[in-house]
């Protein structure tokens, strides 16, 4: 009853947000962005033709109904279908977010988890020559462009010029070896990028931990490095991995990975959105900016019950 | 004592803690090596840079002297690419453009989140707060591709949408950062002791409570430098970013088509030169760090 | 010292030397300390912030932060072992079952997201063979012992449930809880208000005679050591100063820096501070201290000598007093 009724408070409160990103982005695709009259109509278009077509687009109602309406396709979550391909943008969605989350749900998880095992090697041998070691192929992992990362092991993984092992683009994926096929190369560009940066926030994070009162209570009574890891240091430290982790998620599950998909050839949202980009396709990029602020919202609300479950002092207010 | 008497010594005396946090600094940086070499190696950048703009190199990065992909020459120190530009030229060249970007997002950046979260802090709890965090929360939640192509397009194609969009976004950690050390500030002596002689209270967060942010904004200027040039890079290789001019982003949208056929030299050197350039800035932005913040692990 | 008859001391500490390293150089915050301690007796060890308490105690229980810091040389002797160099699993066990240490901010000290019941079985556990059900019964009796009431129901809160002087208590009852044969208060009770500062450090006395225990108790209210040790260790720049019963040196002080610490208490608590005799001078920077004795710069009775030499520890004349001076002031 308590979670519900903080749900509801927590939802309610995400209102603004929601009006917030949706009206600014409204704005600037749709107000400001460009007129897709003439791309619809075929050559010499009557002036009748024009002005279907500009109702069709909505572009003959004034501003703000248009924006209700795209509030009201928020709220129904139907977005219409893509100027380009004429395709219900829902099952646009719905054939390419699956694709987008098998492509990039590995790559996160191992990134996090890897930089999580590194961070903790490096502030437990805080200082030596291992947290040097570390730190520094953090640095220069942070230092190269994710283009780079790509475009290199495609080179080298996908290409003759090196080992050759992994197709280099497209996603034909029908049994589970197939799946390894294809989401191995990315993922592992996924990890090499996304590893500086966790290694160095993770280290931080346990760091400032292990400097705490209650973790030299707990060595003065003898708890072994093991616990002492886990209990006093991972434990206390969940609220910033935590929040890190969460807040990431909004962004990997609507807009995927736009570079690798692109890059790869993945047909997911990512590349969907891209080309929704080049092509103005509105209809799309309304349902992304929509949905990922909706779903900002909703990682709000798990997010502060995930303290509520990790941390005691957190309470649900 | 007046209270004005006391407001100025227990300035003089934030002032003074703030001169030894830099004097300290100072020489920590100066005996940090890597540091040193790093910024060293930013400035050699800078220059590299800088020649561009006087004209001294790089200004033929566009015209057409070669032939298609010539190999490394006297001539082609980098070689030449697909239309027989010199690849050596364009290399350079993009060392500006990035320099470009990352300056003038790095400060526009800065200077917002300083005062927003300024601002904010200052009237923590406030409906300006409220207002600045909702901004911030709504900036963040946006995806930032999106965000650059709506903006270039709002902007009608000017050459300055993506920097405008990456000010846009790129403050609010700034920004939060700001806020943060304010509502700290706001508690000491001397901030109190300004509004108790009844300082107008834009001067305070002015005069007094930003300059003692200071270490912070720098720290994060460098930060942002490194993510704008990054930014710069991606967003130019997905057509969204630098149009006219020439940019390791877009030569490397070349080279995706060249290294399938064996031509490496537009990989290679832009690569290079882009790693070079952040990861030097990185260290130089690691040892400010180390320099600046006393707690720094 | 008054070294109890027959008894063979719990805990000897012979020239102890512990070194920082810092961004200025080596920092040596422990010179050549040496103490012993006795079981069911009270060391109190006084001096100004930044002496070296806190770090002596840290080697008790081989927890020098390393790096930076570094046990130079010297010997611990916990039940006749040396435990300085002992290896990493040795020292885990020795924690908290053969000496425990409590720390200054009971506010922090124990872990947030754990129960206080958690934590304590945790350690009974870790150091006894007893069963989750023997623990837990064990955990509830401490609990009582240090007069926490309904224990059972405290089990189950959390630390930030509790009163500090509750989570003090709870730190206590941890201490306590293997029978260690020495404990360390290192300052137990100055993040307490007063009223529960008394009532802590009765409980702390009346638990040692229960127990039997050695205990080493850090604290800057003179009053405190007055009424509760047996002896007192003066510490000044990393330097035992002065050694001495505490009802000698609370009436007849040796060394002229106790009798200045002595003389800076305020007799009326909290009037006319303003007026109080204070040591003049700063505390010497550890890193450029003085040739001689470290207290020269500040001392009235300071000579050439006493700026040239440093004065070794040595029994004063006609006192139990072991005294680090040149010019002891019972002696001049
Ligand atoms: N982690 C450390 N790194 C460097 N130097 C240290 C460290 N810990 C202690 N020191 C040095 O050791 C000296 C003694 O510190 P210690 O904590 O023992 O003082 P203390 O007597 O307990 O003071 P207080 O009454 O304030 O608790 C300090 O002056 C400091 O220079
Ligand atoms: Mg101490």
């Amino acid at each position: 009853m308590e979670i519900l009724q903080f749900a509801l408070r927590k939802i309610i409160g995400g209102i603004p947000l929601i009006l917030g990103v949706t009206f600014i982005s409204f704005l600037l695709m749709v107000y400001y962005g460009p007129d897709k009259t003439y791309e619809l109509l075929g050559k010499n278009p009557t002036a009748e033709q024009i002005e279907s077509v500009r109702a069709e687009l909505g572009y003959d109602q004034p501003f703000l109904q248009r924006y209700v309406t795209y509030l009201r396709e928020i709220v129904t979550l139907d977005f219409g279908n893509s100027f380009s391909s004429g395709e219900r943008v829902n099952s646009i969605l719905k054939r390419t977010m699956p694709i987008s989350l098998a492509v990039i749900t590995p790559g996160f998880i191992l990134g996090n988890l890897l930089g999580l095992v590194l961070a903790l090697v490096a502030a437990y041998h805080r200082s030596g020559w291992i947290d040097k070691a570390i730190m520094g192929f953090s640095v220069v992992g942070m230092s190269i462009s994710f283009l780079i990362v790509v475009i290199a092991f495609q080179l080298i993984f996908c290409s003759s010029y090196g080992l050759n092992w992994f197709p280099s683009r497209g996603w034909d994926v029908y049994s589970l070896s197939d799946y390894l096929r294809f989401v191995t190369v990315p993922t592992m560009a996924t990890i090499f990028v996304a590893l500086g940066y966790n290694t160095r926030f993770y280290r931080a994070v346990i760091v400032e931990e292990m400097g705490r009162d209650h973790v030299r209570t707990a060595r003065a009574f003898g708890t072994p490095p093991a616990q002492l890891l886990y209990r006093s240091v991972l434990k206390n430290s969940l609220i910033p991995i935590i929040t890190r982790i969460m807040f990431s998620i909004p962004l990997v599950v609507i807009s995927g990975s736009l570079i690798i998909e692109t890059y790869f050839g993945i047909p997911g949202v990512g590349k969907v959105t891209y080309d929704a980009i080049t092509q103005g396709d509105q209809p799309i990029l309304k349902a992304v900016v929509g949905l990922t602020a909706v779903l900002f919202v909703l990682t709000l609300l798990i997010t502060d019950i995930l303290y509520r479950v990790v941390d005691p002092r957190v309470s649900l207010k | 004592m007046s209270s004005a008497s006391v407001a100025a010594e227990n300035t003089t005396i934030a002032v003074r803690g703030r001169d030894s946090l830099w004097s300290k600094a100072f020489y920590k940086f100066r005996h940090d090596r890597m540091g040193m070499v790093a910024f060293a190696l930013v400035m050699a950048y800078g220059v590299m840079a800088l020649g561009t703009v006087f004209g001294w190199w790089a200004n033929d990065w566009s015209e057409i002297r070669g032939g298609r992909f010539d190999p490394i020459s006297a001539d082609f120190w980098f070689g030449s690419n697909v239309n027989g530009q010199d690849i050596f030229a364009r290399t350079v060249f993009s060392t500006r453009t990035a320099f470009e970007v990352g300056l003038v997002v790095a400060i526009l950046s800065t200077l917002i989140g300083a005062v927003l979260g300024a601002v904010a802090g200052y009237y923590s709890g406030s409906w300006i707060d409220e207002l600045v965090l909702w901004l911030k929360g709504v900036l963040d939640s946006i995806p930032f591709y999106l965000f650059v192509a709506a903006v270039a397009f709002a902007m009608q194609g000017s050459a300055y949408g993506m920097h405008v969009a990456m000010v846009a976004t790129f403050w609010t950690t700034t920004g939060r950062l700001v806020r943060g050390e304010v509502i700290k500030l706001k508690q000491f002596e001397f901030v109190e002791a300004a509004r108790a002689i009844g300082l107008p209270e834009l001067k305070i967060v002015f005069r007094h409570i930003i300059p003692n942010t200071f270490h912070i904004l720098l720290v994060q200027a460098t930060i942002v430098f490194v993510a704008a040039i990054k930014s710069e890079v991606i967003l130019s290789f997905l057509g969204l970013g630098v149009k006219n001019g020439v940019s390791w982003g877009r030569m490397l949208a070349e080279a995706t088509y060249e290294v399938g056929a064996g031509h490496f030299n537009n990989f290679i050197w832009a690569s290079l030169f882009m790693f070079g350039l952040v990861m030097a800035f990185n260290m130089f932005s690691d040892a400010l760090q180390d320099a600046l913040d006393p707690r720094k692990v | 010292m008054t070294a109890p008859v027959g008894k063979k001391p719990v805990l000897t500490v012979k020239e102890l030397v512990i070194e920082f390293q810092t961004e200025r150089g080596v920092v040596r915050a422990v010179d050549g300390v040496s103490f012993e301690l006795y079981a069911g007796q009270t060391l109190g060890i006084v001096g100004e912030s930044g002496c070296g308490k806190t770090v002596t105690c840290l080697a008790l229980l081989g927890l020098v932060p390393t790096p930076p810091g570094r046990i130079v040389s010297g010997s611990i002797e916990l039940n006749g072992r040396n435990i300085v160099g002992l290896g990493d699993r040795e020292m885990r066990n020795i924690r908290g079952r053969d000496i425990s240490m409590i720390f200054q901010e009971p506010m922090t000290a124990l872990n947030p997201v754990f129960t206080v019941g958690n934590q304590l079985c945790e350690v009974i556990r870790r150091h006894t063979d007893a069963t989750r059900r023997q623990a837990h019964a064990q955990a509830v009796e401490m609990l009582a012992v240090v007069g926490i009431p309904a224990p059972a129901k405290r089990m189950g809160d959390y630390p930030h449930q509790l009163s500090g002087g509750m989570r003090q208590r709870v730190m206590i009852a941890m201490a306590l809880s293997c029978n260690p044969s020495v404990l360390v208060a290192d300052e137990p009770t100055t993040a307490l208000d007063v009223t529960t500062q008394a009532q802590v450090i009765e409980q702390m006395v009346l638990l040692q005679e229960q127990f039997d225990m050695a205990v080493i108790l850090i604290t800057h209210d003179l009053g405190v050591v007055a009424e509760t040790c047996e002896d007192v260790m003066v510490m000044y720049c990393g330097q035992v100063i002065e050694q001495a019963p505490a009802s000698g040196l609370f009436t007849r002080p040796s060394h002229p820096y106790t009798a200045g610490l002595l003389a800076s208490i305020p007799r009326i608590r909290r009037e006319r501070l303003q007026e109080l005799p204070v040591i003049r001078g700063m505390v010497p920077d550890l890193l450029s201290l003085p040739m001689g004795c470290r207290f020269s710069t500040r001392c009235e009775y300071a000579d050439q000598r006493c700026q040239a030499q440093i004065p070794s520890l040595r029994t004063a004349t006609g006192t139990d007093a072991a005294v680090a001076c040149f010019k002891p002031l019972g002696e001049a």
